[in-house]
């Protein structure tokens, strides 16, 4: 095989990276709407319930298949699974953990642009002129026009192919330099590309983080209205409606945050994991990586966004910004707060950046698993592996940038990869751990090298609660009417998303072929394929 | 009017502000304190 040997330079190194693909957009503007919402300090109760009880369990049960898949020769999913799952089933739905990050790639790294871009946007308002063309002086009715019309013509809502459409437009530019970025750091490698950027990349996301923090808990009360201050700010985000935890919807909510914030189901912990040694810890690993992404969603998503916007907008003004979802209060809302903000451009600059070191630092994770499956199924070199995924890749994010009118590529991927395949893909690994692997068998690989136990009573909710709750919420996707129903329905009436899915459906079909001459040369290699015999490391 | 920050939600806030600080606190405690692996032996090093 002409492959190279990837191997992580550091424990410090593997925990630094998968809390890099954890973090993300969703722990600071996901996270904080999700809470108000949903009973605001209340919804903390069940949010720790399903961080302790589902997205860590769940966790160790991906990292431990992954390490396993690894001291059998394997490094992607496809194979990990047939391993874990032994045959050929199993082999062909880990697919889906290849699929989920290059397809949900398509549009990241377009979003992940436009933080860079506003960074920049701001960098340049530092010495003059107005950010997002929003007139500090203006009324608040006013800026959010003008927020959200450069919104829009940043990201070519208005109509499809206006990006492309032969003038340099600054969001696709970016675009570009953000796809090369991934590129390069991902061609790098584990340890000298993806391990070095996220080794420096999570500490400067902490500090960015903290200096906004510290600005927002400084910030004076609004001049026009005391009442609307950093207390009031935090009482919006914190203060319990106990009610809301009669609504099953809100353990719902709470439990699918977890879920999509800690990128379990996402096929990236097991990719990284394989690449672990088999002394190494990593229940400690998977716990600490896992902590690492709650203290930027708690402490930082938590105390921040909400906070800043109530002091400026008030409460109806920040309700209206939670209801346009995580890209209206990112992109549209915040740009208006940091305006009417002391030292406004500086905190927006910051602010940016550190979405943008949260972006890319997932962005890189969503590659490096098909870039691993090219290289092992068609026994290739490293350069070969990215050339391919890069002509994958940039198909599929062009298509989005292409089709922008209403986000509506961006929101099919979303909606059926980034979404639904994630709980498909989750309850898949944790019935093979559980019930095919083995919870004994599975606990005993988990526990090699490790220093913590994992307790007894996890045993139980990885081999039950977790495969219910999932199934569950692969049931109510299904018949809820504003989910699964709703996006078949709307899939039927537009072209596009019903072309995204097509683009989707090639994808699919394309790892499929993959997975078949991969699977021909593993056996040829004398690999053992379908899990039948212990590692022989 | 709106409400300040209520003695249950400092409670809340504070709570859930401690345990996440206070598990990533411990946890790299425990990732930076643990033994470091001893380094590989140049392989071939006597060879030829």
């Amino acid at each position: 095989m002409s492959q190279q040997k990837q191997e992580w330079g550091s424990r410090l190194g593997v925990i630094l990276a998968v809390s890099g693909s954890a973090v993300g957009l969703g722990n600071f503007l996901r996270f904080p709407g999700q809470a108000a919402q949903h009973g605001g300090g209340a919804f903390m109760i069940p949010y720790f319930c399903a961080l302790l009880f589902l997205g860590i369990p769940i966790g160790w049960a991906e990292w431990t298949m992954g390490r396993y898949g690894g001291r059998k020769g394997f490094h992607s999913a496809p194979a990990i699974m047939g391993v874990v799952g032994r045959g050929a089933i199993a082999r062909y739905l880990g697919i889906v953990g290849v699929l989920i990050p290059l397809a949900v790639y398509f549009y990241y790294v377009f979003i992940e642009g436009w933080c860079l871009a506003y960074a920049w946007e701001y960098a340049k308002a530092i010495f003059g002129g107005t950010a997002m063309g929003i007139d500090p002086k203006a009324a608040i009715d006013v800026q959010s026009a003008s927020s959200a019309t450069f919104f829009t013509n940043f990201t070519g809502k208005a109509s499809d192919g206006v990006m492309l459409g032969g003038s340099i437009v600054e969001s696709v530019v970016f675009w570009a330099i953000v796809f090369a970025l991934n590129v390069w750091f991902v061609f790098r490698g584990l340890s000298k590309g993806i391990e070095k950027f996220c080794s420096w990349a999570m500490p400067a996301m902490a500090v960015c983080a903290l200096i906004v923090l510290f600005r927002v808990l400084t910030l004076p009360p609004n001049p026009t209205n005391p009442d609307q201050n950093v207390l009031t700010g935090l009482g919006y985000m914190w203060n319990a409606d106990f009610d809301a935890l009669k609504d099953p919807g809100t353990w719902l909510a709470a439990a699918g945050q977890i879920f999509f914030s800690l990128s379990v189901g996402f096929g990236v912990i097991i990719n990284y994991a394989s690449y672990m040694k088999r002394k190494d810890d990593l229940v400690l690993s998977g716990l600490t990586a896992s902590a690492t992404n709650e203290l930027f969603e708690v402490g930082f998503g938590g105390m921040i966004t909400l906070t800043s916007a109530f002091i400026f907008l008030g409460a109806t003004g920040t309700a209206a910004a939670v209801a346009t979802g995580s890209f209206g209060l990112g992109f549209t809302t915040l740009p208006v707060v940091f305006a009417h903000m002391p030292a406004g451009n500086i905190i927006g600059m910051l602010w940016f950046f550190m979405l943008f070191l949260a972006a890319i630092t997932s962005s890189l994770s969503m590659l490096q698993p098909s870039m691993a499956f090219v290289e092992e199924a068609l026994g290739t070199t490293r350069l070969k592996a990215t050339a391919i995924i890069t002509v994958v890749a940039l198909i599929g994010s062009l298509w989005v940038i292409w089709f922008s009118k209403d986000l509506a590529a961006l929101g099919t991927i979303d909606n059926w990869v980034g979404t639904f395949l994630i709980v498909v893909l989750a309850a898949v690994q944790v019935i093979c751990f559980g019930w095919v692997f083995g919870m004994e068998r599975g606990m005993k690989e988990a526990h090699e090298g490790a220093a913590l136990r994992i307790p007894r009573f996890m045993h139980f909710i990885i081999k039950f609660v977790a495969p219910a709750y999932l199934l569950t919420m692969i049931g109510v996707f299904c018949i809820k009417d504003d989910n699964l129903p709703a996006w078949i329905r709307s899939a039927s009436n537009n072209p596009v998303e019903r072309n995204t899915l097509i683009l989707i459906g090639l994808v699919i079909a394309f790892l499929c072929i993959l997975t078949h001459i991969g699977t021909k040369r593993w056996r040829a290699a004398g690999l053992d394929v379908d899990g039948n015999s212990p590692p022989n490391d | 009017m709106p409400a300040e920050l209520s003695p249950i939600g400092w409670l809340l806030m504070i709570c859930s502000l401690t345990f996440v600080v206070g598990l990533t606190g411990w946890c790299y405690y425990r990732v930076l304190s643990a033994p470091k692996e001893p380094a590989k032996p140049a392989k071939d090093f006597h060879s030829a």
